[in-house]
């Protein structure tokens, strides 16, 4: 029943670049990607570096200001962080709708809706009025509507916030579902723990560029080097552009914890002192900072705060 | 395509939004029109009043949508294609509507002369018209040119009212082919084909505006 995607070739990005209005800077320019069928793609990034515009972009939801987005399955689905749906359909209409916009036939979308619904812990829900759902109960009719069709191409801009745990890992598992049946998943999560160790292609976004990463050896390996595996199939690694947004030039991290962690950390982040009230305080650079939280995650720390490091005060006279 | 019309049709009909335009057109039809009248002139004035309605009704369906669904729509049936679908649902119902009250008029108007499905053929290709371009009215004065709500109702309201009295306008010639006709109405054929290469050229405007402004 679910369908298979085997053998539809790559999603290609060519100088694909993208801005708001004719005149606005530039968020991506010059990304030459490609993400293959049957991979879970991650992008990260700190803030601001074009994660969802470039979600946006694969998924069809923008038109690229330039460049060309070519190999698209006709069955692509998309989920955004908040689906604030203000509809005027009930949750099963509303996905009976969207299983007609994949290409479903009314009873087969009807069914596949109930077993979504049934599977993220929301059957219950199929009868509420969009309006009325909780963000959770949003959330999850966003999340089976980009699932009940079996697209051939998934992008999740952080489609786990605002769901309970066992939705979570329902959302975890379908998605390794569809990446098994053929399927190019693509995600952001804040969460460095999510899939970890399972992404088979790591997108890092700074200064509007996007590079290419091998699988982390830290993935999912806690803070001990694991084994780098043999063969990482990276993506096809873009010439950066030249800054376009202003990326936070550095974040302070507050987080506190037992283990002990490696002696180099990532991006030279540097231990500065140890916080008010406990903890320590981390100072690392805007791209780096996902790669930090990563490893102190995985190293079980807490952490208190991310926030951008304020501006230094000017620190010298002119001469 | 189908999907997307019936998705769109299905907000715009479940919303209610529709009712608003519903009232103001079948106001404009019951205070135009007397039972009685003669027809033509009934028809021309039944078509006029569509216009304003079409463009409110395209705008309606443009701006419906919150972002975040409007989004997910896009991924799933295609970004322009959803465009395309919100266009064509917010001038079909109105042309609908029009067909309607062109039968009303023609049932109750005095035919003086003429025939009565001439009379009819003549006010449906008249609605038509004034539906298509209050449909091109609608779609410049929303998204994705006219984004500040305020200026676009302004637009659409002056719009409406320059495609009505502006010559060179389809819907000016089709209301006045009819308005002003003595003796035999002549169907406004030439008005009803340029009206639908107005809504044509527009439509098509304002997709490829929409992937290049927002």
């Amino acid at each position: 029943m679910r369908t298979s995607e085997r053998g539809r070739g790559p999603v290609r990005l060519a100088g694909v670049g993208r801005r708001y209005g004719p005149r606005g800077p530039w968020v991506l320019r010059g990304v030459d990607l490609e993400l293959p069928e049957g991979r879970l793609v991650r992008a990260t990034g700190a803030n601001g570096t074009g994660k969802s515009t470039l979600l946006r972009l694969v998924a069809g939801v923008d038109a690229p200001a330039e460049g060309r987005i070519t190999g698209r399955p006709a069955r692509t689905a998309y989920v955004p962080e908040r689906f604030p749906a203000a509809l005027p359909f009930t949750a099963l209409a509303h996905l009976v709708h969207l299983g007609r916009l994949q290409g479903l036939r009314t009873g087969e979308a009807r069914a596949r809706a109930g077993e979504w619904l049934e599977r993220f812990g929301a059957g219950a829900y199929a009868g509420t009025a969009l309006a009325e759902l909780s963000k959770g109960g949003a959330q999850k009719v966003a999340v089976a509507q980009a699932l009940l069709a079996a697209p051939g191409l998934l992008v999740l801009d952080e489609a786990w916030t605002g769901l309970d745990e066992g939705a979570r890992a329902e959302l975890d598992r379908a998605v390794r579902e569809r990446v098994a049946a053929g399927c190019t998943v693509l995600f952001v999560d804040h969460d460095p723990r999510r899939l970890a160790g399972e992404a088979g292609v790591t997108l890092r976004l700074e200064h509007g560029g996007v590079h290419g990463l091998p699988p982390r050896p830290g993935d999912g390996a806690g803070p001990d080097p694991a084994p780098r595996p043999a063969a990482p199939r990276p993506a096809r690694v873009s010439a950066p552009a030249p800054a376009a947004v202003p990326v936070p030039a550095s974040m302070r991290i507050v987080a506190s914890g037992g283990r002990a962690l490696p002696d180099v950390l990532p991006g030279g982040a540097a231990r500065v002192s140890p916080a008010d009230g406990g903890g320590v305080v981390f100072r690392v650079g805007g791209g780096d900072s996902d790669e930090l939280l990563r490893l102190l995650l995985a190293a079980s720390w807490h952490v208190h705060r991310v926030e951008p490091e304020p501006a230094p005060a000017p620190a010298r006279e002119p001469a | 395509m189908t999907a997307l019309l019936r998705y769109h049709s299905a907000l715009f009909l479940r919303s209610q939004r529709w009712l608003a335009p519903l009232i103001l057109y079948a106001a404009l039809v019951v205070v135009g029109v007397r039972p009685g009248d003669p027809v033509a002139g009934s028809l021309g004035i039944a078509a006029a009043g569509l216009l304003p309605v079409s463009a409110w009704a395209v705008r309606i369906c443009l701006t419906q949508e919150p972002e975040a669904s409007r989004a997910v729509v896009a991924a799933a049936g295609g970004r322009s294609r959803a465009h395309l679908a919100a266009l064509l649902t917010g001038a079909g119902w109105p042309v609908l509507a029009g067909a309607v009250a062109a039968c009303a008029v023609t049932a109750t108007g005095d035919l003086a002369g003429t025939g009565g499905p001439a009379a009819l053929l003549a006010g449906v290709l008249a609605t038509t018209a004034c539906a298509l371009t209050g449909g091109a009215v609608g779609a410049l004065a929303a998204r994705p040119f006219v984004r500040a709500p305020g200026l676009s109702v302004a637009a659409l309201l002056l719009g409406s009212l320059g495609a009505l009295v502006t010559t060179g306008s389809p819907a000016k010639h089709a209301v006045a082919s009819l308005v002003g006709a003595e003796g035999a109405v002549r169907p406004p054929w030439a008005a009803c084909a340029a009206a639908v290469l107005l809504a044509a050229v527009t439509a098509a405007v304002s997709r490829l505006a929409a992937a290049r402004l927002e």
